[in-house]
């Protein structure tokens, strides 16, 4: 962001405040603090276990870290709107059951399908609450056991393999050293921020988070741009279950379970409060990176796997403690 | 029990809210407040129910020192305040409302389990005793604005005061649940019970109160038995119509034209409140809307932005027919809004300057928003209206209130309207800003723009309109082609 062209003020605005340099300087804090924290848990890593900071463990953490970024993506401009999906890693194992459905018959272009099948879920999502005026938490937490109950239905409970070469070369092969699948979530991360940044729909994201009634009042087309916002979470969630059955090298019942509460910590431990009106996707890719480094981190260190969830909860509860800025939000729920 | 008062000062910051205020009220009589808004009526009325207290001034209740400092405590020594909001817990039983404050009372001791079939005698009794024939049975959804008032009387009565203070405990009411309002205070009367109260509404004080204090911006102005004034001076003392001379900008001729009105409506109705209305703004003029709250303006402002269906009726522009059928329609037929409730409606105050005066028509180049072009939009923009602002990005939370409602009002202008309507443009906006805001508004009108204005200052409606409608309980009754000879009561009388 450039700094602001200063207006002429024909009187002094606000009067002077003395603390605002200290006020200026916690703000900052707090920005940089996803950041930070990121650093912060790298270097702890690092002396816990050297290994941590080798090229391939790097690379095989973020492979590991895209599905998840793929989604958070998404995520960010739901809860950036004000709304909340919880039926994404639902979507996710929908999409993936798709993709290996298909990919026999259409090899790489089974991504096609993928995506529209996700799209379209996540488009129902979006009827449903700008439509339909159910709250988004109820209305996926619905369409979240249906989805999975769909998947259960088609496939039985019996994973569904991937076995088309040219399909798993694409999507979990590695080019030039890096995994395809960090570059495809690399360059939807670089797509969602221009959306958020620079197009009219970004920021009638952030205005129906905002103030919804403003920004009906104002002329903003709310139910569509709800329906949208849905509609491209679930189209990235089908990127998401594709990568993850290249992965996996199967579409089962059970994959993207629990995929929706990472997404959302990673949002939100990345600087975008649960009351909308603010977000940002540089922030989303370093919550999804001190999510996925979190995990992995305690492994390589050698921590207790029972003890694990109980520090992954604390630490994500002290992210959004120090982070989360009381002033600008105002009533927390 | 006699309550007086005498030299009461009240300040909240910078605002002087009430100054050398001083009341009488004398015991069995009841008594009205009356004034414009802000003139520091519920001040002093909160002042006398110990909800406020005063920076100086004393008070005596039958003679002894009274000086509560809380609700409680003026409670218990025998003055009861009914709020103006309606606070009435619509999930409770009608019973349970009455005694919210004191429940434990009303409850088994250690197990809290309420006595309820006491408890809805009691309540009944109290309900009797004010007069109303409401049954503590009834369904508490099915009762109106009138009948919860009641209860919330029902509420004070219950701790038996001497005094009874009611704040605007008719703003909201429409007039069959005034009448209902009124009968409970003659009710009360009767029973010796002192009584003091709040009001807007002329005609219903003259019915009510023997006598009555004239409050103006927190001066204390007169105080007379009702029996001895005449209700145009109480009109002339309330409004001293001197004061904002010169505010408001001189009116440019209007161009005689023969081309179709920028607005016809006729016969509209909707929802509720708007019953039937007609009328046509022509561009380059500015028609004012005097009503009471209710009485139909914000009702045809939403029906014209298509925030609510017309019930019945059609609205044409520009000699074209217009379905309203959504905000965002309205903005495309060049038709600017700016609600009334600008916190909630007009102003996200989490965002910056720029983000709310581009919000209805974001520049772009290609599919993408252009930053640059915003920046030069809120640069004219904030020197037009005469923003005052650190920069284009500084959170609108930062500003005062009229710079805040400067940026709404930039927001309208920005799409460059056709069609301008102004719900109260200056609600909670200092002087300075006001003038600012009416220079605008005139220079706009001069250019080409049709402006509806609605307003409840009445030195505003007077001062702005080229022409001026009064609306009544959803219908117009009074229309005034030109304001150059109005005085404020000749507006007020058909309001009421």
């Amino acid at each position: 962001m450039n700094k602001a062209i200063t207006t002429k003020p024909r009187a002094s605005a606000a009067p002077a405040r003395e603390d605002d340099s200290k006020l200026q300087w916690i703000d900052l804090l707090r920005r940089g603090f996803p950041l930070i924290f990121l650093v912060t848990l790298i270097v702890v890593f690092t002396i816990m276990s050297p290994r941590f900071l080798s090229l391939s463990n790097l690379s095989s953490v973020l492979d590991e870290g895209t599905v998840l970024l793929v989604t958070a993506l998404g995520m960010t401009f739901i809860i950036m709107a004000g709304s909340i999906d919880i039926s994404v890693g639902a979507i996710v194992a929908v999409s993936a059951l798709v993709a290996a459905l298909t990919v026999n018959t259409l090899g790489v272009l089974a991504i096609i399908p993928a995506v529209a099948v996700g799209a379209v879920c996540g488009c129902v999502n979006g009827l449903l609450l700008a439509v339909g005026k159910v709250p988004s938490f109820i209305a996926t937490l619905g369409t979240m056991v249906v989805y999975r109950g769909l998947v259960l239905y088609f496939t039985r409970g019996a994973p569904v393999s991937i076995d088309d070469d040219a399909f798993l070369n694409t999507y979990s092969g590695i080019s030039f050293g890096i995994p395809n699948s960090v570059m495809i979530g690399l360059a939807l991360a670089a797509i969602a921020w221009a959306v958020i940044n620079f197009t009219v729909f970004g920021r009638e994201v952030r205005a129906i988070g905002g103030g919804e009634r403003v920004s009906i009042l104002t002329g903003i087309s709310v139910t569509r741009v709800k329906i949208l916002m849905y509609v491209l979470l679930g189209g990235l969630c089908g990127v998401a279950g594709l990568l993850q059955g290249a992965r996996t090298m199967a579409a089962t019942s059970q994959l993207g379970l629990g995929l929706e509460l990472d997404a959302i910590a990673a949002v939100v431990v990345g600087g975008t409060p649960l009351t909308g009106g603010l977000g940002s996707i540089v922030g989303t890719l370093l919550g999804v990176l001190i999510i996925t480094l979190l995990s992995s981190g305690m492994n390589m260190a050698g921590v207790d796997p029972y003890l694990q969830n109980i520090i992954k909860g604390v630490v994500l509860i002290a992210a959004v403690f120090i982070n989360i800025d009381r002033k600008k939000i105002g009533i927390i729920k | 029990m006699t309550l007086v008062a005498t030299g009461l000062n009240k300040q909240f910051g910078p605002t002087r809210a009430a100054s050398n205020v001083s009341i009488t009220l004398r015991t069995g009589t009841v008594h009205a407040i009356v004034g414009e808004n802000g003139a520091g009526k519920s001040t002093t009325l909160r002042m006398l129910g110990g909800v406020l207290r005063p920076d100086s001034g004393e008070m005596t209740l039958d003679g002894a020192p009274y000086a509560p400092n809380s609700a409680l405590d003026a409670t218990h020594k025998g003055v009861a305040l009914v709020h103006q909001e309606i606070t009435i817990n619509r999930s409770l039983s009608i019973a349970e409302n009455i005694f919210i404050g004191d429940l434990r009372l009303h409850a088994w001791p250690l197990l809290g389990v309420l006595k309820r079939k006491k408890m809805a005698a009691l309540a009944q009794a109290a309900l009797d005793r004010i007069g109303v024939k409401i049954s503590v049975a009834a369904n508490i959804e099915r009762l109106n604005l009138g009948e919860l008032k009641c209860i919330e009387i029902a509420r004070a009565i219950s701790s038996n005061p001497k005094t009874l203070l009611l704040d605007e405990s008719t703003a909201y009411l429409d007039h069959r649940e005034v009448d209902a309002v009124l009968h409970v205070m003659h009710q009360l009367k009767s029973q010796g019970i002192t009584i003091g109260f709040v009001s807007h509404h002329l005609s219903e004080v003259l019915a009510a109160a023997d006598d009555l204090t004239i409050l103006k911006d927190g001066q204390f102005v007169a105080s007379s038995s009702v029996a001895n004034i005449e209700a145009n001076e109480i009109h002339r003392l309330m409004v001293g119509r001197d004061v904002l001379q010169g505010t408001y900008p001189t009116r440019s001729p209007l161009p005689s034209s023969a081309a179709a009105p920028a607005l016809r409506a006729d016969k509209v109705a909707v929802g509720r409140e708007l019953n039937e209305i007609s009328l046509e703004v022509r561009r380059g003029e500015i028609l004012g809307l005097a009503g009471l709250k209710g009485a139909g303006a914000e009702a045809l402002f939403a029906g014209i932005v298509g925030d609510e269906p017309l019930r019945h009726g059609r609205l044409q522009l520009e000699g074209k027919d217009y379905h309203p059928s959504s905000p965002r329609a309205a903005w495309q037929h060049g038709i600017a809004h700016l609600p009334g409730d600008r916190g909630n409606e007009g102003l996200i105050v989490s965002f910056s300057v720029l983000d709310n005066l581009v919000m209805a028509r974001p520049p772009t180049v290609g599919p993408f928003f252009s930053m640059a072009r915003a920046r030069a939009m809120s640069n004219d923009l904030i020197k037009l209206i005469g923003i005052r602002t650190s920069s284009v990005v500084a959170d609108c939370r930062s500003l005062s209130g009229g710079n805040m409602q400067k940026v709404v009002l930039g927001k309208c202008l920005a799409v460059g309207p056709e069609l301008l309507l102004l719900n109260n443009p200056t609600r909670g906006v200092d002087v300075g800003a006001r003038e600012e805001i009416y220079r605008i508004m005139r220079q706009k009108a001069t250019e080409g723009l049709a402006i509806l204005l609605s307003s409840e200052d009445m030195p505003e409606l007077i001062g702005m309109s080229d022409r001026l409608m009064v609306l009544r309980q959803g219908v117009m009754v009074r229309e005034f082609d030109s304001l150059d000879n109005v005085e404020e009561h000749d507006i007020v009388q058909y309001m009421t």
